[in-house]
């Protein structure tokens, strides 16, 4: 029978002083899971392995672990299948990253939770309910707009890969942005400005890369990249004022002005005159070597047909009054190249042959 | 054969703080039989930065510049991750939501426009790799980078979110390393191939974060002895390149890792002259690589 190694992070801070891996190999079998093969580890094996686990159906989110790297439930993902996209005998099972480790596979959850007491992840109704004895109402298209991050099951897959969260540990993280953004985007809560406020804490909402590893790792379809966007849509439309709401700013202002963002004035226009000067070392060090056009200091050239660019502008400040942007259905959705699809077409109506 | 002909989108950074991106990317697309077309009359393409403060028309004026690809009737080519990411964003919005589409095209006609959704956003390493093809390329190489030791570094928005980029496994992405292989030198496995670069909180979270990640990712090429990182977006370029010396400072550790452009490098391989392909208008200090090359 076929035989694959899982190698399994191992580690008890009451007894050991590092972290160690130990491989135990398995026999094969279809349709196995990462949760069924740590469960014949722990009955065959090594009984004293630890991992969290519940509903085996990627429902409950206790499960999340990280599978050669990348965050996944382990209940989810076959063996078959992961042995065949790394393209090895062996996979490396870690606790999700970012989060500290309780034993084995096993992290601490509170301090997750800690962090979302500071977002209030609860219902705070901005009117008394309705005297009839009904519940409270929303329209389907109010509810659309918190559909997707309401499906959250707290794996914290999403805080184990995320790339802020990996350099520091103060970033709310994508779990508790989407728990934020879910109440302060719902038409019947009462805290949508004390909610801005506190994933406005030393702006930490914009502390995010947008590297976009929370939705790509989402077992569900919560989409926290896009929350996070979105919050920071509406924080702009309170009139917030951030670094990131400036930046957009002179991005919007460029965009119209002259088509291509001007790099040279970027830095005085972001942090003014005296935060522009501070960074003048480097703006000559960049100069130095060819990397600055000085025109653009000056303000630069514009791009041709600007005034078409000019003219869409404000037609789009009309016209987006009118317009809702749905958030888009992307659950194992993979992009596809539609000149690639035409080329499999052409090929298979000739049988198969280039 | 395919057809190499492409609407070619620059972007601002191959127009500003990155000429030696755009300076390679023509030489080395001559060379490897493509025909960029530049696309003179495109504007930015929001960055992230438009999108997160009035999202209609970020996605207004990417239909306007994918319009402009339209007229010309190609397909259009980037050289920048983000702009392929945020270009692809809003061309899947417009294609799944036909009120959008109506309401961005009735907005587009003010200038005599129109959103058709009939051209594909493409990314120049991908076209290397599928239209020019790797055999081709190996032909074609002249100084085979035998001696090195290179860290790819993809950049986030060439591998996610799979919904809009999906040329690949994100889990597992193998096309830089192969054309690291085509150019005949050794990619190296390290911690920070898929990580990233920081570039776009930098102005948020400069210390908090950026500068700590752009650390992290030129260490980890480091540590496994890489001659140096390549990276197909001039963001993470300039984040890892120019930026590397605060970084360094944020650290207090010495790092001196050189970051080259993807184009950048194949020229290297396609034997052209270093000085033409800009390695010297790095702010890490490019001598060493060509030091190697001369020997």
């Amino acid at each position: 029978m076929e035989k694959f190694n899982l190698r399994v992070f191992r580690y008890d801070p009451t007894v050991d002083e590092e972290p160690k891996y130990e491989t135990y190999t398995l026999p094969l079998e279809k349709g196995m899971t990462v949760l069924a093969a740590l469960f014949k580890v722990k009955e065959e094996q090594d009984p004293s392995i630890s991992f969290r686990y519940n509903c085996r159906a990627a429902i409950c989110g206790s499960c999340a672990v990280r599978i050669n790297g990348h965050a996944k439930l382990a209940c989810k993902e076959q063996i078959t299948k992961l042995l065949k996209q790394f393209d090895t005998d062996t996979l490396t099972v870690e606790p999700a990253g970012n989060i500290k480790v309780l034993k084995d596979l096993i992290f601490d959850m509170d301090w997750i939770v800690d962090k979302m007491k500071k977002v209030k992840p609860w219902f705070i109704p901005k009117e008394p309910p309705p005297e009839d004895g009904t519940e409270y109402r929303q329209s389907p298209e109010d509810h659309a707009k918190i559909d997707f991050a309401s499906d959250c099951i707290l794996c914290a897959s999403c805080m184990s890969d995320c790339n802020a969260l990996s350099v520091n540990k103060e970033f709310l993280g994508p779990l508790v942005l989407s728990k934020a953004y879910r109440f302060a985007a719902d038409t019947r809560d009462g805290a949508k400005r004390e909610r801005l406020e506190a994933v406005l804490d030393k702006f930490n909402l914009e502390w995010c890369v947008r590297c976009w590893e929370c939705t790509t790792r989402c077992p569900k379809e919560v989409q926290p990249y896009e929350n996070i966007i979105r919050l920071r849509i509406m924080a702009a439309e309170e009139g917030f004022k951030s670094p990131g709401e400036i930046h957009a700013e002179i991005f919007e202002q460029d965009i119209v002005n002259r088509g291509l963002l001007n790099e040279m004035l970027l830095p005085f226009r972001q942090e003014g005159l005296l935060g522009g000067l501070k960074r003048a070392p480097f703006g000559i060090k960049m100069f130095l070597k060819g990397k600055v056009n000085i025109a653009d200091f000056f303000g630069g050239h514009s791009i041709p047909r600007i005034e078409e660019v000019q003219k869409i502008y404000e037609k789009a400040q009309e016209k987006k009054k009118e317009v809702h942007i749905k958030i888009p259905q992307i659950l194992g959705l993979v992009y596809e190249d539609k000149r690639k699809s035409k080329k499999n077409k052409e090929s298979s109506s000739n049988g198969g042959q280039e | 054969m395919a057809d190499l002909k492409y609407a070619f989108y620059t972007g601002c950074s191959a127009k500003g703080v990155a000429p030696e991106l755009y300076d390679s990317t023509m030489l080395v697309a001559e060379k490897l039989g493509m025909e960029l077309v530049e696309l003179e009359a495109a504007t930015c393409c929001g960055a992230g930065a438009v999108q997160e403060k009035d999202e209609f028309l970020a996605i207004t004026i990417n239909a306007r510049n994918l319009a402009l690809a339209e007229e010309m009737g190609l397909d259009m080519l980037t050289i920048c991750n983000t702009c392929t990411v945020m270009l692809r964003e809003s061309k899947f919005k417009l294609d799944s939501d036909p009120e959008l589409k109506k309401a961005v095209n009735e907005v587009l006609a003010e200038a005599g426009l129109e959103y058709k959704g009939t051209v594909e956003v493409t990314h120049f390493l991908w076209e290397v790799i599928d239209a020019v093809g790797l055999d081709k390329l190996k032909e074609l190489v002249v100084r085979p980078l035998k001696e090195f030791k290179v860290a790819s570094f993809y950049g986030c928005h060439i591998i996610r979110p799979p919904y809009l980029i999906g040329y690949e496994d994100p889990d597992n992405p193998k096309s830089m390393e192969m054309v690291i292989q085509a150019c005949g030198a050794t990619p190296v496995e390290h911690d920070a191939r898929l990580a990233c670069c920081g570039f776009h909180s930098f102005w948020s979270a400069e210390d908090e974060v950026t500068l700590k990640l752009t650390a992290k990712d030129a260490q980890s090429a480091k540590k496994e002895k890489a001659d140096f990182m390549v990276t197909p977006c001039p963001l993470c370029h300039t984040q890892l390149d120019a930026m590397q010396p605060e970084a360094e400072e944020k650290i207090g550790t010495n790092i001196g890792m050189p970051i080259l452009h993807l184009p950048q490098m194949i020229g290297l391989a396609l034997g052209m002259n270093p000085k033409k392909l800009g390695l010297h208008k790095h702010i890490v200090p490019t001598a060493e690589i060509i030091k190697k090359l001369a020997a």
